[in-house]
């Protein structure tokens, strides 16, 4: 089945062209049904503006700019504005008054500028077709409302939206409303998205890398929990943009027939990222989904484990806990702190896992480390009485 | 008409009790979270009918947005905090009796994470306490719940003969939190197991 997709595929592609349609400037809604929309996004966006979950750090906001400017280019680039949510969710979506959300899962998954490039890319192409509208068009004749509803479920399931209104509408407005975007439109999203990665010089192949690495955690976390994963809608991105286990192929495929550049972008993504990656990797590694994070540390790690992610491994092992993990997350803080001994958090890990062993002695050195290197730390007096008990 | 009027009154008979708050008149010891933990009231509480979990029990002084005081009445062995929210895409994480005291304030921590789709949450002081009579550890965080509000917490534990019993407060940080933290403190000193 799969071969005779691969084979079909690109007789369809075939056809499609890359150059990048004109862009029309500065467009007002037409008609009542985008009217109502706009308005709604306009609203949502200032409710979105206060929140405490939105992220104010100018260099990240700038920097998250920039790439969306590269690919799409300045004058697309100035429609939109740019929201930085904090939650551990890979996900990024538009409202059509160009209001742009990108999730701070996001930003932990991709590896490059070209990874986030396609992932921004294609979004921007849903708003530039507007997409939305057709969207929620499709809505309001009730032949989707089922499809709708599961988005809705997916929003939940990924975020634990809360059951009471008033509740919900501030998360709504927060973290975006959606409706699920049909197959066509992904289909002329994806083709849009690649104009804008071929246009900027991104490595094209980028696209099908961080779409296929984010059906593999889903898969990851589904075995490590005892299941079997065959779709995507948990995943908060794709239950907006309907998948399918060949969508990654398909885009590889597209990758080669469009005529890319080389850029990839790696060390100016990890650079402008490394002031937030440990916290992003907390928050990750908190939502006690160990097949998912312990998939996304190995993809971040490629050929070299540094020290930030053996310790965000050792973490991850720590607080699942098992005598097993205990005695792997010990070795994983001391390679950490073999590449970096100053890595407080390292002793401070070691130390308890070895304390959870029954290591006592060995436990209570490396927590004594831990507070001559952060002695005015937050739990430095607890840490105190179990090093002197 | 009158009979549609009649079912509607005869619905809110029957759903009110599920909302009913119970008076925790102060003074008198009371047993919290189907379990032997015993508290003397300094003032008069109310308790929701609601459990968070299993051997959970929350009480409110103005009401559950407010200020929020719950009490975890022995979590045992491989047994969350809360009741799941989404067990197969969400599951929670279980307590586990062989835990250190300094590994509570994370279980919490990734718990409200989880069931209440936290995504800001920060533990500022752990410091060693007693907790009715046995070693504890005491806690402050705060955090942005799904409302966008954010919110104050002080929380006390300790593990004890395998089970975690652990209270803890919790108010919007603006006005609220310092309104109340006090009746929290008072009442904390008479916990006993």
């Amino acid at each position: 089945m799969l071969f005779v997709a691969a084979l079909t595929v690109p007789n369809t592609i075939a056809a499609q062209d890359f150059t990048l349609p004109t862009w029309s400037g500065a467009y007002q809604p037409q008609g009542s049904d985008e009217a109502g929309l706009w308005m709604l996004a306009d609203e949502h966006e200032r409710v979105m503006r206060d929140s405490p979950v939105v992220m104010t750090d100018e260099n990240l906001n700038a920097y998250v700019k920039r790439v969306l400017c590269r690919t799409v280019g300045d004058d697309r680039c100035a429609a939109t504005r740019i929201y930085i949510v904090r939650a551990p969710v890979f996900n990024a979506n538009m409202a059509p008054n160009g209001t742009m959300r990108v999730y701070t899962g996001l930003l932990l998954r991709a590896r490059s500028e070209a990874e986030l490039a396609a992932v921004l890319g294609h979004e921007f192409a849903h708003f530039e077709q507007r997409h939305n509208l057709a969207a929620y068009k499709r809505f309001r004749t009730g032949s989707d409302i089922m499809a709708w509803a599961a988005l809705l479920g997916a929003t939940a399931a990924a975020m634990g939206l809360d059951t009471g209104s008033s509740v919900r509408d501030t998360q709504i407005a927060v973290l975006g409303s959606y409706y699920r975007y049909g197959r066509e439109d992904e289909r002329e999203a994806d083709q849009l998205g690649f104009s804008y990665l071929a246009s900027a010089g991104y490595k094209p192949s980028a696209a099908a890398d961080i779409w296929r690495a984010v059906m593999n955690e889903a898969d990851h976390s589904a075995a490590a929990r005892g299941r079997r994963s065959r779709r995507y809608d948990g995943v908060a991105f794709f239950s907006t943009h309907p998948t399918e286990l060949e969508r990654a192929d398909t885009l590889a495929l597209l990758a080669n027939r469009v005529d890319g550049g080389d850029r990839e972008g790696a060390d100016a993504y990890r650079q402008a990222l490394a002031p937030w990656r440990g916290q992003f990797l907390a928050d990750q590694l908190k939502l006690n989904d160990f097949g998912a994070s312990d998939y996304l540390l190995q993809r971040l790690a490629g050929e070299e484990w540094t020290s930030d992610l053996l310790f965000a491994r050792a973490e991850l092992y720590r607080e699942r806990g098992n005598p097993r993990d205990l005695v792997a997350s010990a070795e994983f803080y001391r390679s950490a702190l073999a590449g970096k001994p100053s890595l407080a958090a390292a002793w401070r890990g070691l130390g308890l896992a070895l304390m959870r062993s029954g290591e006592r002695t060995a436990g209570q050195e490396a927590l004594g480390r831990y507070l001559e290197l952060s002695p005015e730390a937050s739990d430095a007096r607890m840490i105190e009485m179990m090093v002197e008990e | 008409m009158r009979f549609a009027i009649l079912v509607a009154l005869g619905c809110m008979a029957v759903s009110q009790p599920a909302l009913a708050h119970k008076l925790i008149p102060q003074g008198k010891p009371v047993e919290v979270a189907k379990s032997t933990l015993t508290v003397t009231p300094t003032t008069d509480w109310n308790r929701l009918s609601q459990r968070p979990g299993r051997v959970a029990e929350t009480w409110t002084l103005d009401g559950d947005e407010l200020n929020d005081l719950t009490f975890y009445g022995g979590v045992e062995d491989n047994k969350t905090l809360f009741r799941e929210v989404d067990k197969k895409n969400r599951p929670l994480p279980r307590f586990a009796s062989d835990m250190l005291l300094a590994d509570i304030p994370a279980l919490v921590e990734a718990s409200y994470r989880i069931a209440r789709g936290t995504t800001i949450f920060n533990i500022t002081v752990m410091e060693p306490t007693q907790f009715a009579g046995h070693k504890g550890i005491r806690f402050s965080y705060e955090f942005v719940g799904g409302d966008d509000v954010r919110r104050k917490g002080e929380a006390d534990a300790a593990i004890v003969q395998g089970r975690l019993y652990m209270t803890s407060f919790e108010a919007p940080a603006l006005h609220f939190f310092d309104q109340s933290i006090e009746e929290y403190r008072a009442l904390r000193s008479t916990i006993a197991l």
